[in-house]
């Protein structure tokens, strides 16, 4: 194995980020994508080859008030690592035409020129467009990299203060790429995004001191070995639910992700919501599953039930929507309830669907706000009303679209059904072994959601690709090879997986079975 | 891994559903080939696989099985496998080679359709799925071909998807109460999708549930060991999961009340419909009904009674045999009479397979139900891609604008006739007569309260079934020219359609008289075949009737129900004949006489209200609920109480907290000193 695989699959981002806004600047948009292509698939050949063989772990000496700054890859964290890096590494491709798209947008607005929808054929030849353009380049991927390695450290994390930094460093970036270059009030967004999230993660530190000073240390390990008092564990854990229920967006702390996703620009939110908001999930199993499980047994009926309401809420809200990226958004919110639910179910096959969620929520929602991005840029649109019928017109697209729709409404043979079943028969084995009928009634009320879910992503796909086309978008065409193949990528991806899930089920299950202690 | 396989090559069973799904892989890149060899390539894909279906068939009717198993989801330890037993077979085969026909049939249908390469994929993959359901052994892997196939007709039935006036169905700004009655492709392909997905989200359900006592999906596994069955009877819950099961079926076999999707499914090319009715889709749900039903009743005998689960069954079976028939006979659109037609033949395999539950002689509704499954995929198949060559020719999917066809296409003239005699179930020489006069038997024997009024309904639905075929027969061939009509043939448009087109339904249409002429034997040879397949598997032994006393070959029939059967096929058959053949009178005039007739009528043309109370129910109500949660709590409370409230509360906590920068020390200091004594007390406490 490679030494300090997973030091360099997660730093090595950061380093070169410099780097990519120095090449942008100075050789164009092109050279500082691939200079952050490069490093990102780099980052996630490490990380795939951790994986494969069995998980890895490093440990590096850090100050003694912490504890050490470990690297885990285990069971529970591979998914999770390589779906991010695999996320990041092909949207570095896919960002390209988008933000060029984007950054063009902004310098006529800036300059006060207006240009017809399409060609921007106003821009062509405009004094320091080209600078304007290499300048926002290079500082979009550095931003792009940093954010890419605060995720992947977070899911890595052995130690409570680092998870806290982790956490709290794939903010900033996040913040300044919305910030810079959303759409709509894209500042306010931003703080937004930055206050409720910053806001979740201090009640996250907040029950990470208490357990941390109460166990004697922040280690994991440490944590795990000390005998934490049933009432602290129990504040802390709900602590740290709540922290992380902002950043899952779960229901009633939802309120910041319909903007953000709606604002952000589409591969960030292609980031932001198959990767990033996820990764509450992760820290479920990992800090109140894994550290506190007196605790998680505890609450696992409360998330169950939170994650209910998630779900159907966020799928109804869905429906209302007319942005796509908006609706996506209550999609991604309905999706996380998904989780919770999983996580809540408290069983082994329950948790480790609720794991394949998360791989199949990025794959599926990855290929759908792939494809809003593309309305965008092709359609000049994100409003179902004014699309329609495009099935023709962008077949690509929508045969990914389509993949993408049915992995979230969990149709085989796309992994959103392995994630599906393994999620509700826990649910149903934990109603049953317990006699509990509220369990049972939130299993059928779970299974019906998933109609819900069904509903509204058939329909978007009725009011986006089929029916008359309207006149304006007569020209839509499928968009060039840097979209088109990240698409083809994952929406191969999900099917393979959907027939063959072991890839990631091997690891997931019986991590799961050991944390459970089944 | 494990093997066990005797009587035949697995490999060939694996074939049988992987070919289709390797061919819809492979589609798209023929068809970049010059010539777009597509078409051929499909119908080489189908044939390859309907030949691998019937090499299984030798050892299949020797009664042996093939059993094979490979390592899939390791972590959860399932395997994937297939069973060719007797039953699976013989149903691969049906869907093989009809499957086949209509392929052939839609290379003449699709020809110069825009996205054929969509199209084959979709049949492809429609066909691939419906075999892994036939083939597979064990319920996730049934899933996986059940989700497929309604992917698939998902797929098709919207295939128009740019949702042109002429592929809509129904009439155009008719509404009832309140709900348009009139629907675009790509609408009726999610309806199709979601509304199955109800009774799918069942089916995974009860899987779960058996899952969860049973640790195994595997139907030889369930049979082989049947303590799960005593845990879950004693919890209560061995009926309910079956019921649930069997509500995939009531879903994807279009049985009430998840019967509605059948109708507007017809948006789809008719190929597309023929497939869906005679050989996959809803063929499906009476397939799983006829895997489960033995094991259910095995429990039965082994003390575990589940009666309330084939009650529920034949029930269900009944009331949508009776309901859907009586909408065929008032609705003007030729296709969506061959959809009501389906539903209630459907109906009539239900209750057969349910009342054979019921009764000491299981084998005899059990055969009695799958033959009909077989002699409708012939007949329906016929009757569906006949009824595509007229809408092909006429422009038209509305009967009243056919009329007077038969000088005009004297084949497909025919070629109905033969498959309609056997929808109608014309005695002693169609396939659906003898299919027909089983159920009836076997209704009629099964004893106890329910016999009586279930073979009532399954009478008066035989004499609507012979009315409405003949109605249909009638409207389109008979009468004079309607005004439509009479356009098309001034411009050469009514002409017979080309051989690969007639040709399939025209070898469905023989097959359906050919093997109903010597019927009997072959649903004896079917009965002693199934018996000794319930014997051998499940170990259930059926009583062997008594001899009716009729006269010659009469004499293994029931007489109850072989007069019932004339009689039901002379009342319906001839009134139709009347009406619509011979014209001797105007249904319209009898329809409008008197407002008994009216009424009933209008409750026949509006679905009996069902479909127009779900869409309220379960489209408009969620809806509206949706939108008023989403305006009033959503965007008030939650957007601008929480987001803008914060912010508001944010903006007037740092005003307070500036004023309180006011530089006096002692200020200061007086706060600093509250705060430590907080924090004193805080920490005692």
């Amino acid at each position: 194995m490679t030494e300090f695989a997973l030091l360099q699959a997660v730093f090595i981002p950061l380093l070169l980020s410099p780097a990519a806004y120095l090449v942008g600047r100075r050789y164009g948009t092109g050279a500082a994508m691939w200079v952050a292509f490069g490093t990102l698939l780099y980052s996630t050949a490490l990380v795939v080859a951790a994986a494969a063989q069995g998980g890895a772990e490093e440990r590096y000496p850090w100050t003694s008030h912490f504890g050490e700054f470990g690297m885990l890859l285990d069971g529970l964290a591979s998914p999770f690592a390589i779906m991010i890096y695999v996320l990041c590494t092909i949207l570095a491709l896919y960002s390209r035409p988008y933000m060029v798209h984007k950054f063009r947008e902004q310098f006529a607005e800036e300059r006060g020129i207006t240009v017809s929808h399409g060609g921007h054929s106003g821009l062509e030849g405009q004094e320091g467009l080209d600078e304007y353009v290499r300048a926002k380049s290079g500082l979009y991927y550095a931003l792009y990299m940093v954010f890419s390695m605060g995720m992947l450290g977070t899911v890595l994390a052995t130690n409570l203060i680092e998870f806290y930094v982790f956490f709290e460093f794939m903010l900033v970036p996040g913040f300044f790429l919305v910030a810079l270059w959303g759409d709509g009030p894209r500042r306010r967004i931003g703080l937004m995004f930055l206050f409720w999230t910053h806001a979740g993660a201090v009640v996250l530190l907040l029950g990470f001191l208490m357990i941390g000073l109460t166990a004697g240390g922040f280690d994991f390990e440490a944590v795990r070995a000390a005998d934490i008092p049933p009432d602290i564990a129990l504040v802390s854990a709900v602590a740290i639910a709540v922290g992380l229920g902002v950043k899952l967006a779960v229901f009633m702390f939802h309120v910041w992700l319909p903007y953000v996703h709606g604002s952000a620009p589409t591969p960030i939110s292609a980031l932001l919501s198959p990767a990033m908001i996820g990764i509450g999930a992760y820290g479920i199993f990992r800090l109140i599953v894994e550290l506190l499980p007196g605790a998680f047994a505890d609450m696992a009926i409360w998330l169950h039930v939170w994650g209910i309401a998630t779900m159907i809420y966020g799928g109804a809200m869905a429906l209302m929507q007319d942005d796509v990226k908006r609706l996506l958004a209550y999609s991604s919110i309905s999706q996380m309830g998904y989780l919770l639910f999983g996580i809540g179910s408290g069983s082994v096959l329950g948790m480790a669907g609720a794991e394949m969620m998360y791989v199949t929520h990025a794959l599926g929602k990855g290929l759908l706000f792939m494809t809003a991005g593309i309305l965008i840029v092709r359609a000049g649109t994100r409003s179902l009303t004014r699309l329609g019928g495009l099935a023709g017109k962008m077949p690509v697209t929508a045969v990914c679209a389509v993949i993408g729709a049915l992995t979230i409404a969990g149709v085989p043979p796309t992994s959103g059904f392995m994630g599906e079943w393994l999620l509700f028969y826990g649910a149903l084995e934990t109603a049953l072994e317990e006699g509990s009928t509220l369990r049972a009634v939130t299993f059928g009320l779970g299974l019906l959601a998933t109609a819900l879910t069904m509903s509204y992503m058939l329909w978007m796909l009725k009011r986006i690709f089929f029916g008359k086309t309207p006149e304006h978008l007569s020209h839509a065409r499928d968009p060039g090879w840097h979209m088109k193949a990240p698409m083809m990528v994952l929406a191969g991806f999900t099917v393979v997986l959907g027939i063959y899930p072991d890839i990631f089920l091997a690891g997931i299950v019986p991590y799961m079975g050991g944390v459970l202690g089944a | 891994m494990a093997t066990e396989a005797i009587g035949g090559d697995p490999a060939l069973a694996w074939l049988v559903w992987v070919l289709p799904f390797a061919g819809a892989l492979v589609i798209p890149a023929v068809a970049r080939l010059r010539g777009s060899p597509a078409g051929y390539a499909a119908v080489g894909v189908a044939l390859a696989s309907a030949l691998c279906a019937a090499s299984l068939l030798p050892g299949a009717l020797g009664g042996a099985e093939v059993h094979h198993q490979v390592s899939w989801i390791a972590a959860v330890g399932l395997d994937a496998g297939v069973l060719a037993d007797p039953l699976s077979v013989i149903m691969a085969n049906v869907v093989a080679w009809i499957s086949l026909l209509i392929v052939i049939y839609s290379t003449g249908y699709m020809r110069g359709e825009r996205d054929y390469v969509r199209f084959w994929f979709w049949m492809l993959f429609f066909i691939g799925s419906m075999q892994l359901i036939v083939l597979s052994d064990n319920l996730l892997q049934v899933f996986f071909g059940w989700e497929g196939v309604g992917l698939a007709s998902y797929g098709l039935i919207s295939f128009w998807y740019r949702d042109k006036k002429k592929d809509h169905v129904g009439t155009e700004g008719r509404t009832v109460l309140g709900m348009l009655d009139y629907y675009s492709p790509t609408h009726a392909g999610m309806k199709a999708f979601v509304m199955t997905k109800i009774g799918d989200i069942m089916m995974l359900a009860g899987m779960f549930l058996i899952f969860a006592y049973a640790g195994t999906f595997g139907f030889r596994e369930l049979v082989a060991e049947t303590a799960w069955a005593a845990e879950m009877s004693a919890a209560g819950l061995l009926v309910p999961a079956f019921v649930l099961l069997f509500g995939g079926a009531v879903g994807k076999s279009a049985q009430f009340p998840l019967n509605e999707w059948l109708l507007e499914a017809m948006t789809g090319p008719t190929a597309v419909s023929a497939l869906i009715h005679a050989a996959t889709m809803v063929k499906a749900g009476v397939f799983l009904v006829a895997r489960i039903g033995p094991i259910v009743f095995a429990l039965g005998a082994a003390g575990l009674l589940a009666d309330q689960f084939f009650e529920i069954v034949a029930w269900t079976g009944a009331i949508t045999a009776l309901l859907l028939a009586t909408q065929g006979m008032v609705n003007r659109e030729i296709k969506k009479v061959l959809a009501y037609s389906t539903g209630s033949q459907i109906g009539y395999m239900m209750m057969a397979l349910g009342v054979a539950g019921l009764s000491h002689q299981y084998a005899d509704g059990y055969t009695a139900g799958f033959f009909h499954l077989v002699s409708h995929a012939m007949f329906k198949a016929s009757l569906f891609m006949a009824a595509g060559s007229l809408l092909h020719v006429v422009g038209s999917r509305f009967m009243d604008q056919m009329g007077g066809l038969r000088d005009r296409m004297r084949k497909t003239h025919a070629f109905m006739w033969a498959a309609g005699l056997g929808l109608m179930g014309a005695p002693f020489i169609t396939t659906g007569f003898w299919s027909k006069d089983a159920i009836f038997a076997a209704v009629y024997e099964s004893g106890g309260w329910w016999a009586t009024p279930l073979f009532a309904i399954a009478v008066l639905t035989a004499v609507i079934t012979a009315f409405y075929t003949m109605r249909m027969i009638g409207m389109v061939f008979y009468g004079p020219k309607s005004a439509h009509a009479q356009e098309a043939d001034k411009a050469g448009l009514l002409h017979e359609a080309p051989l690969s087109m007639w040709a399939p339904y025209g070898i469905l249409a023989v097959l359906t008289i050919g093997i109903g002429i010597i019927g009997l034997s072959a649903e004896e040879g079917l009965h002693h075949l199934f018996d000794e397949y319930l014997v051998h598997t499940f170990g259930i032994h059926s009583a062997h009737g008594e001899p009716s006393g009729l006269p010659g070959f009469l004499s293994a029939l029931n007489p109850a129900a072989l007069g019932a059967s004339l009689v039901a096929f002379g009342a319906g058959a001839g009134l139709g004949y009347i009406f619509y053949v011979a014209r001797w009178a105007d249904p319209a005039r009898v329809v409008g006489s008197n407002p008994l007739f009216r009424g009933v009528h209008a409750l026949f043309l509006n679905r009996w209200y069902i479909n127009a109370a779900i869409y309220w129910c379960f489209v408009a109500a969620p809806l509206w609920v949706s939108r008023a949660v989403y305006r009033y709590f959503e965007r008030t409370a939650v957007d601008h109480g929480m987001n803008i409230g914060l912010e508001r509360a944010a903006g007037w906590g740092a005003r307070v907290v500036q004023g309180t920068q006011t530089g006096v020390s002692q200020s200061y200091l007086f706060v600093f000193g509250a705060g430590i004594l907080f924090v004193v007390m805080v920490l005692v406490i």
